[in-house]
């Protein structure tokens, strides 16, 4: 078989975690290859090597045969790889064709010659877009710019074209579009690789299926020759056993409900759809879900930072739906949220751990001071007791470790002593001694009773540290399961949307039998 | 009567043109993504840099010259403050008009207490090379020939300036690139362009631009210089509004550079004008000269602020303005 | 095919950064010193007659310090107003056009104030000037919070209107306009009745104006309100991260208005000083304060002690340039804004040294 793209022994690292190890993949030319794995898994960092963006540690590319060196997006350009991002890289004001132009080389110094737009055009005739090159991005729908991006680099002369999860922002309509110009491209000769989630799409699409696992490559598959279960249990793996304690607490009654719940996303699209669950007291509730499948959009409804479009949020018989975030702080409803980022939302990053310490009760002590006496104390204890590694607790947080910034964020959240903590990806970019002084931590709130949501990304710490997972795709609840009677293949079905059990032999996942809401209220 | 008005136009078109230097140096600079409130400084140096060395060489072509590489100089300066070691826009512009303002008198002081003294214009081919030109046929048409085309080759030259500059953004793909990394540089990175290149050159090329509107102040003040009153006189303030007013196109710079001037001129005449009709026009000695002088100010701090409320689809403000961009390593 | 890149040091020590600064400003002065030279001026001379602000051979010494202080105490005041907003990241450059409004408030009040006890006329002009300008700089922090307009092309176009509105009351003579002298033919602006004079303390000959230890006073506070208190660390997560000021529950809108009231009012404060101590009023009453003010500010890296003490030193370099204009015609003024932009551009070029170092690629890939 003659191969597009062979990648040798490629390894890369950030820091002290690896993103990935020693991997091989091979993308044969004129054929889609789907690169599937969960999220952390190293997809898109493998992916972002070939377009340019980082550079392997160790390992070679060979390109049509030839080893090469990509130290650029030019680079990459130039040997005819094209990427489409998951997050568009577009010029808002400008109109398809002048986008399209920034990136045209040759053709002279002049913008439009017709022959240029001729050219665009005829590309987009020959895949079958149908694109108005004369409109503007901010005047585009979410797939137009999908198609946009993919007509740019079509239009650039990549014959590798790699698509970062293309279908995550599109309707099913849109999706057979999307296909059916995949495989005109793969006609045509292009090769292609893309990285989806979804099983379905993967069997409808892709020739053969290569698998990622924690950083590294576990095999390729024929997809003729294979099924979504087999599948599923090559993403997940088999069920390893983490020695992650789950204390068994006797469990109170609910403490947080959530009935029918509705929340848009920053881009108008329906995030969280129509979602009920609840949380009882001593329990840890894990949400597992493909990532941007409305995980951020819930915590920040629940915390007040993002209106909810409708549905109910009852905590302890109260409802909290419309409450500031300052006041649902003050009900005991606590979220740390750990974005990409890391710094971007929930610590001031110049600032000092004592600072930072009291960012949500600063206001609480009397006078007009802030009381850094008792606030240092605070400080120290929590560096001292999550065993925060830092010369001091006046070092800004900035210049802490990843691990130790994220234990900082959790030590204040843990500090006010809430009733439901709601943290998220409380590990990500963690190594494995920090990520168990993270569950340790997570454990011994929920022996105090605290009822706590855990948002989190790999599935054997979820089946080990929660007592029950609730699984979301596409923002819609694909039931809720306990640990203990399922199996990481059920859990990945339902993340992929193969599989939904809300209203399996007649009960409706989501809603306690014991509900402080009445079922009128429920409805209203 | 008919010379009253043919003054005022001509007026418009004398006084104002460093205006549209100014401006169309600044909307290159801007539309680069970066918000140089050093033009006052920039044409300061320009201007005093190139009329020296005009006047050394007497020639306005080496004049023209040095005026553009000197604040072409100080456009460099910028850029490596804020392009490479990533300073704040804001502090590093001020800190140039300071400056620049500042390097002006003291070579002025120093020049005029030495024993040659400050170089003088009148008389000089510089003068003469500087002065209107007689367009055959064009000149000599009433009132329109007068306002328009009886001007000195740096009046032209700016308003060619202005149409090539319009031309550039809207026609080419160096000019497209630029206004891509001014709206999204991440974007255009991602594309090949080389962000910090781009940046360099049209700052530097905007910088020089201003300079030759510096020049143009000093040749036109008679080149004397006063040891109170700086030949730019707050211009290069009225170009930083002046590019909002335009909204960033250098073709409405031209345009406003008209409105503007056409203010700035019914300051100096309207006891002129109102003393030929004292009827019609009469009123106009009745508002103080003040407030023609604050209102480009006035226009663009409304301007600003209706534009901000209203949609900002047909803004031509770059987005990523006043932010410096900083491809993270990883 | 970058070789090298840039890495941001993971620790800025205070001890680096001060010397690098130092670097910075002894090279600023050497620069300064080769155009002193080439004007054929001995540059140990002048930069002697500078930093000693003629105080050295002059039996009016006092007169030295008093001039010095005059210079210094709106400089101080704005700046630390400036640095209040510019610590939430919020462009304030209309300290210019603030002063001025305080300044013909201030003066509004002392023209009218014949009659009228002394330190009721001057708490009143302070009053007024804080109140105008404090309404414009809420203003627009309003339209900034509200329609997201470009607060520094705002303020900046303040500045030119207001330098209009007071040349025009210097320039017109009319019956209502009670800040020209009535004596006079030509317009001059007026001099304050005794009432509106800052007073001080007699040191001998010397004179210590109240407003020199308002000045401090209100250093002291200012280091007291960010440090220490709630408004000031809200000011400060609001300048680190708003995201992070919402989550935390904080009204960014509310912290945005009030304190560019407190920093708009404080340079209306800075000008009531001015007027007062000058006992009158002049369309460059504001010395360029709102500019110098942004220097200072910046120098300082927002600290409060850093801006008192580079306040003092642009200050001395100001007067002593003044000082020192007595003796050498061929430079005036002019050369201490020349000096403070050479300072300026150096000591970014040192921050940025202090701050980053260049590393090359491959070193980085296994460091």
């Amino acid at each position: 078989m003659e191969y597009a793209i062979e990648l040798k022994g490629i390894s890369k690292s950030f820091g002290p975690v690896a993103a990935n190890k020693n991997i091989n993949l091979s993308l044969a030319k004129g054929e889609i290859l789907a690169l599937l794995g969960e999220n952390g898994s190293g997809k898109t960092t493998l992916m972002n090597m070939l377009s340019g963006i980082y550079m392997p540690d160790s390992g070679s590319i060979f390109i049509d045969g030839k080893k090469v060196e990509i130290n650029s997006p030019e680079d990459s350009g130039k040997l005819g790889i094209g990427m489409v991002h998951q997050h568009f890289k577009l010029v808002e004001r400008f109109t398809a064709l002048e986008n399209i132009r920034i990136g045209i080389r040759g053709e002279g110094r002049f913008m439009h010659g017709p022959e240029v737009r001729k050219k665009i055009e005829d590309t987009a005739a020959k895949f079958g877009f149908d694109i108005d090159l004369d409109k503007k991005v901010a005047n585009m729908a979410v797939s137009e710019k999908q198609t946009l991006e993919i007509l740019k680099v079509l239009c650039y002369g990549a014959k590798i074209i790699i698509l970062d999860e293309p279908t995550a922002v599109l309707t099913v309509q849109e999706i057979d579009k999307l296909f059916a110009v995949l495989r005109k491209m793969k006609e045509d000769g292009h090769s292609i690789i893309i990285i989806t989630h979804k099983l379905n799409e993967v069997m409808a699409i892709s020739d053969r299926v290569a698998v990622l696992r924690h950083g590294e490559y576990i095999g390729t598959v024929v997809t003729k020759e294979t099924n979504e279960k087999a599948l599923t249990e090559l993403m997940v793996g088999r069920k390893i056993t983490l020695n992650i304690d789950r204390p068994i607490i006797e469990k109170t009654h609910p403490l947080l409900e959530i009935r029918d719940l509705t929340v848009k996303s920053d881009e108008g699209a329906t995030a969280i759809d129509h979602i009920n669950f609840y949380i009882r007291g001593g329990e840890i509730l894990g949400v597992a879900g493909i990532a941007g499948s409305g995980q951020k959009e819930l915590c920040e409804a629940i915390a007040g930072l993002r209106p909810i479009v409708e549905g109910q949020m009852i905590h302890e018989g109260e409802s909290i739906v419309g409450m500031s975030p300052k006041m649902i702080l003050e009900h005991g409803i606590s979220m740390s949220f750990i974005p990409e980022d890391r710094l971007g939302m929930g610590l001031a990053p110049s600032m000092s751990i004592t600072d930072n310490m009291i960012l949500k009760n600063y206001n609480e002590s009397k006078g007009i001071f802030v009381d850094r006496k008792t606030a240092r104390e605070e400080a120290q204890k929590v560096v001292d007791k999550l065993e925060i590694v830092t010369p001091s607790v006046d070092i800004p947080v900035r210049r802490l470790s990843g691990g130790n910034v994220q234990k900082v964020l959790l030590g204040r959240e843990i500090k006010s002593g809430p009733n439901v903590l709601i943290t998220a990806y409380p590990v990500r970019g963690l190594d494995i001694n920090s990520s168990y002084t993270i569950y340790n931590i997570l454990n011994d709130e929920k022996k105090k009773g605290v009822g706590i949501l855990f948002v989190g990304e790999d599935l054997d710490v979820m089946l080990s540290l929660c007592d029950k997972i609730m699984v979301i795709c596409h923002g819609k609840l694909q039931g809720v399961v306990n640990s203990d009677h399922t199996t990481k293949e059920e859990i990945g079905l339902m993340m992929t949307g193969t599989l939904n059990i809300v209203n399996k032999e007649g009960k409706t996942d989501g809603i306690a039998r014991d509900s402080a809401i009445t079922d009128e209220e429920g409805k209203a | 009567m008919l010379d009253v008005f043919t003054l005022f136009l001509f007026n418009i078109i004398v006084y104002n043109i460093p205006l549209l230097y100014g401006t169309t140096g600044e909307i290159m600079i801007e539309k680069s993504g970066s918000l140089n409130l050093g033009v006052e400084g920039t044409m300061a140096i320009g201007a005093v840099a190139g009329y020296l060395v005009g006047a050394k060489t007497d020639s306005l072509f080496v004049a023209v010259l040095v005026s553009f590489i000197a604040s072409g100089l100080v456009g460099l300066l910028f850029s490596f403050l804020t392009v490479t070691l990533q300073a704040n826009q804001n502090v590093t512009g001020l800190t140039i008009t300071t400056f620049g303002v500042a390097f002006y008198y003291f070579i002025g002081n120093a020049l005029s207490n030495s024993k040659g003294g400050w170089p003088k214009l009148s008389g000089t081919a510089l003068d003469a090379q500087s002065q209107a030109l007689h367009i055959p046929g064009l000149s000599d048409i009433p009132v329109v020939g007068k306002a328009l085309f009886s001007h000195g080759i740096l009046v032209y030259f700016g308003i060619i300036i202005a149409i090539l500059m319009w031309l550039y953004f809207k026609k080419t793909v160096p000019g497209l690139k630029l206004r891509a990394i001014g709206e999204n540089p991440a974007a255009a990175d991602s594309l090949g362009v080389n962000v910090a290149l781009y940046k360099y050159t049209h700052i530097i090329i905007g910088s020089g631009i201003m300079g030759i509107g510096g020049l143009y102040m000093g040749l036109n003040m008679g080149g004397t210089f006063e040891g109170s009153n700086c030949w730019i006189n707050g211009y290069g303030w009225i170009s930083i509004a002046l590019v909002i007013f335009a909204n960033w196109s250098p073709a409405k710079a031209l345009l406003g550079t008209l409105v503007f001037g056409f203010f700035n001129t019914l300051r100096v005449q309207n006891a002129a004008l109102a003393y030929v009709f004292p009827n019609t026009l009469g009123w106009l000695t009745k508002i103080p000269s003040h407030f023609f002088s604050a209102l480009p100010f006035i226009i663009t701090l409304l301007v600003l602020i209706i534009s901000s409320m209203t949609s900002k689809d047909k803004s031509g403000e770059p987005q990523a303005i006043g932010r410096n961009y900083y491809r993270e390593d990883r | 095919m970058r070789r090298y890149h840039l890495v941001r040091r993971a620790d800025s020590q205070l001890k680096r950064t001060l010397i690098y600064y130092a670097i910075g400003i002894l090279v600023s002065l050497t620069i300064g010193a080769v155009l002193l030279i080439s004007l054929g001026i001995n540059p140990f001379q002048y930069y002697g007659r500078m930093f000693t602000i003629g105080l050295v051979g002059n039996k009016y010494g006092y007169k030295s310090i008093e001039g010095l202080l005059k210079v210094f105490v709106p400089l101080l005041i704005t700046s630390l107003a400036l640095s209040l907003s510019f610590k939430m990241r919020f462009w304030n450059i209309g300290g210019e056009g603030e002063f001025l409004i305080g300044a013909i408030c201030a003066s509004i009040v002392a023209f009218n104030s014949s009659g009228m006890p002394n330190f009721v006329t001057v708490v009143l002009m302070c009053l007024a000037a804080m109140i105008s300008s404090g309404i414009i700089g809420v203003a627009i922090a309003a339209l900034k919070v509200r329609f997201n307009t470009n607060e520094t092309l705002m303020t900046l176009m303040l500045n030119y209107i207001m330098l209009y509105v007071i040349r025009y009351i210097g320039d017109t003579k009319a019956d209502w306009n009670f800040f020209l002298r009535e004596d006079s033919e030509r317009p001059i602006f007026g001099s304050f009745p005794e009432s509106a004079v800052m007073g001080g303390i007699p040191l001998g000959k010397f004179k210590l104006l109240w407003a020199v230890l308002i000045a401090i006073l209100l250093t002291a506070v200012i280091y007291i309100y960010l440090k220490y208190t709630k408004q000031g660390y809200e000011i400060s997560v609001v300048g680190d991260s708003s995201a992070t000021a919402k989550y935390a529950g904080m009204n960014v809108g509310k912290i945005v208005l009030r304190t560019m009231f407190i920093s708009s009012a404080l340079i209306g404060l800075a000008a009531a000083l001015a007027v007062s101590s000058a006992g009158t009023i002049s369309d460059t009453i504001t010395n360029d304060v709102g500019w110098t003010g942004i220097i200072v500010a910046w120098l300082s890296k927002l600290s409060v002690p850093a801006v008192f003490v580079t306040a003092i030193l642009i200050s001395v370099l100001q007067y002593g340039c003044q000082a020192a204009a007595t003796q050498y015609p061929a430079i005036d003024v002019n050369f201490a804004d020349l000096l403070q932009g050479i300072i300026l551009f150096s000591v970014l070029v040192a921050d940025f040294a202090a701050n980053f170092r260049i590393v090359r690629k491959e070193d980085a890939k296994h460091a």
